[in-house]
């Protein structure tokens, strides 16, 4: 029998053989979370909120936000915390070192559903890393939205992420609340609280807002709640989720909640589309 | 589709000539009281005997617990390349039940779909399938007919069913089939297709454990039910050992790692087999567990057996009745029992 192989190889290629980024910029933000800036061999082409399968070769493969805006150029930026072996050697490359990179993976956020609205972004801790994919195109083109508002919040001033980036979105003209749970007796100049605290107090046109959200998996109920509260309808909240993809194209089985694969059918949804979805959230 | 009667002689002739040109696995004794798919060797006894299922069901070697996906290689100045892995050489699976089929058939469609999966397809492009009809139930375990897989001949190249006189029915019913037919020591049989009907009108009636609804009212009962009673009961003797997922004909979740080579320049990335009864199974980065309760997790294998899997593809239950999952567990947990309780449950 005559062995069947070329069109397999080639959907190898296109499919599991990553692509090879060369770092071009770093920055430790905290103390566990590296901001990378990485050049590929080829654009990667991206939405907002969609993910990558980044690698160490001998090391492993792990997903990964990406975090700027679709520019269409050969950039990727990320930020990794220092949470295992592979992101624990991540944090060891330097600029000039190489990473594999699969992707882009996921539906991410459309720009349509966003534009004519006043616009909430809510993160929480890490959160703020894939919504700045989206909250960096929204500025950009800030005149096609009605009030553009985010609320970051992080566990306390040292562990705040991209201090410059939301510096600028402020002087942007971005409504921008930062909150740390507590202050733990370090310098903080902003507010302190949940991030769902300034939902109940700020002037909100429940009909015209869309809110996208993304945090550690605590915080979407009450945020949701919240939102509710104001009379923000499920169809209006996009959640972008986190799993832990090791295939990133449907196969592996370890995103899947109910019949959705987040890797294919997500990250991001339309939080009305996840109802009957238990375990979406926690 | 064609025809013959072939004697047992005739099959065992066959299968140990291909044999002797391409690897051919078959169900063979082991141990006390267990089978296994293994290389048919000259000295090789070709079964015609009901047996129990093999422990690993045959879908497994197409899916082997540890493939290799790429391999690297770090050269001098900081680059590395990188060569896939793909397994493109030939096989036959023969004495394939229809249960197992079914499970092939379905793991075909779960890894065609959407972004396709190279390395199983290669294999699958790669490989031949004999299947074998059942004229009695294999054990008390089996529900195959339950869930419809009792009948199911899709996806074999060569079908060969038992008759009552001892002769084998063959029917050739693809083109790589008849490559495998060409020199066979066959008798065409015009009356084949009468012949079969036949004999699967004497199959004893029940067939193996039943279920007291159709299987599309399970989907319905199954569905409905995410807080159930049901869920905690069994999985209280349950050790989240991950076995019926490794024995499931259905089951095809796998773990990335990478493997570094003692040169420390080259290496490979490997897939195994993951099983979603284990309790990491939706760890994410930073410790959260979505299905941290043993519970959880096995509404999530019985759901995706019953109702995600049989909703998105339509071809009917994902579970193929062959019993493995609860012949092999250690506490004796069978998703037979599972399903039937969460049926007596919507009947109350």
């Amino acid at each position: 029998m005559t062995p069947v192989a070329s069109q397999y190889d080639q959907l190898v290629r296109e499919t599991f053989i990553p692509q090879i980024g060369k770092i071009v910029a770093m920055d430790d933000m905290t103390a566990k979370d590296r901001y990378l800036k990485v050049e590929l061999e080829k654009p990667l082409g991206h939405r907002p909120g969609q993910f990558v399968m980044a690698s160490i070769f001998g090391l492993g493969e792990a997903p990964i936000s990406i975090s700027n805006g679709p520019t269409g150029d050969n950039v990727l930026e990320m930020v990794i915390r220092k949470i295992g072996r592979l992101t624990q050697a991540i944090h060891e490359l330097k600029v000039g070192d190489r990473l594999g990179i699969r992707g882009p993976y996921g539906s991410g956020f459309t720009m349509n559903d966003f534009y004519g609205k006043d616009v909430l972004f809510v993160a929480g801790g890490l959160g703020l890393v894939p919504l700045r994919s989206l909250i960096t195109p929204v500025v950009a083109e800030s005149g096609r939205f009605g009030k553009i508002r985010l609320i970051s919040g992080c566990r306390n001033p040292s562990e705040e992420l991209y201090r410059d980036q939301l510096k600028a979105w402020t002087e942007a003209g971005v409504s921008v609340t930062r909150l740390v749970d507590a202050t733990e007796n370090m310098p903080w100049e902003f507010g302190t609280g949940l991030v769902t605290e300034p939902i109940p107090k700020m002037e909100l046109d429940a009909e015209k807002t869309i809110a996208a959200l993304c945090g550690p998996p605590v915080m979407y109920k009450f945020v949701i709640k919240a939102l509710s509260a104001r009379n923000v309808k499920d169809d209006q909240i996009f959640v972008d989720l986190e799993r832990r993809m090791k295939c990133g194209v449907g196969k592996c089985g370890h995103c899947q909640m109910n019949e959705i694969y987040c890797c294919q059918d997500g990250p991001v949804f339309r939080f009305s589309d996840l109802s009957g979805i238990p375990e979406a959230l926690q | 589709m064609s025809y013959y009667l072939a004697t047992q002689q005739n099959i065992t002739q066959w299968i140990k000539g291909m044999a002797s040109e391409n690897p051919v696995f078959f169900p063979e004794k082991y141990g006390h009281s267990s089978y296994r798919f293994a290389p048919v060797g000259a000295d090789s006894e070709i079964q015609f005997e009901q047996y129990k299922p093999t422990v690993l069901p045959p879908v497994k070697l197409l899916i082997p617990a540890r493939e290799e996906l790429l391999s690297f290689r770090k050269k001098a100045d900081g680059t590395t390349t990188v060569e896939s892995s793909l397994d493109t050489s030939f096989r036959i699976l023969a004495g394939v039940r229809p249960c197992d089929l079914k499970g092939i058939f379905l793991v075909d469609l779960f890894l065609k779909e959407g972004v396709p999966d190279p390395y199983y397809l290669a294999r699958r492009a790669n490989t031949a399938i004999i299947g074998w009809g059942c004229t009695t139930p294999c054990d008390s375990q089996a529900f195959c007919a339950a869930v419809g897989s009792l009948g199911h001949t899709e996806g074999a190249d060569v079908f060969i069913t038992p008759l009552k006189d001892g002769d084998l029915l063959v029917e050739v019913l693809t083109e790589r089939g008849k490559q495998l037919a060409a020199g066979a020591d066959w008798k065409p049989y015009e009356d084949g297709a009468a012949r079969k009907v036949g004999a699967v009108a004497d199959l004893p009636e029940p067939f193996g454990r039943t279920f007291p609804v159709p299987v599309e009212d399970i989907f319905n009962q199954v569905s409905r039910r995410w807080d159930s009673p049901v869920w905690d009961k069994h999985v209280e003797r349950c050790f989240s050992c991950g076995t019926c997922n490794l024995v499931c004909p259905t089951c095809y979740c796998f773990d990335v790692s990478d493997d570094i080579n003692l040169d420390v320049e080259s290496g490979t990335r490997t897939r195994t087999w993951d099983g979603c009864m284990l309790p990491h199974f939706a760890v994410v980065g930073g410790g959260h567990n979505f299905r941290p309760e043993p519970a959880a997790r096995q509404r999530h294998r019985v759901k995706r057996k019953f109702e995600y899997l049989p909703e998105k593809f339509r071809e009917g239950a994902v579970c193929v009745g062959c019993g493995r999952c609860g012949r092999q567990c250690t506490a004796h947990i069978d998703i037979y029992d599972i399903v039937s309780d969460l049926i007596g449950e919507g009947g109350r």
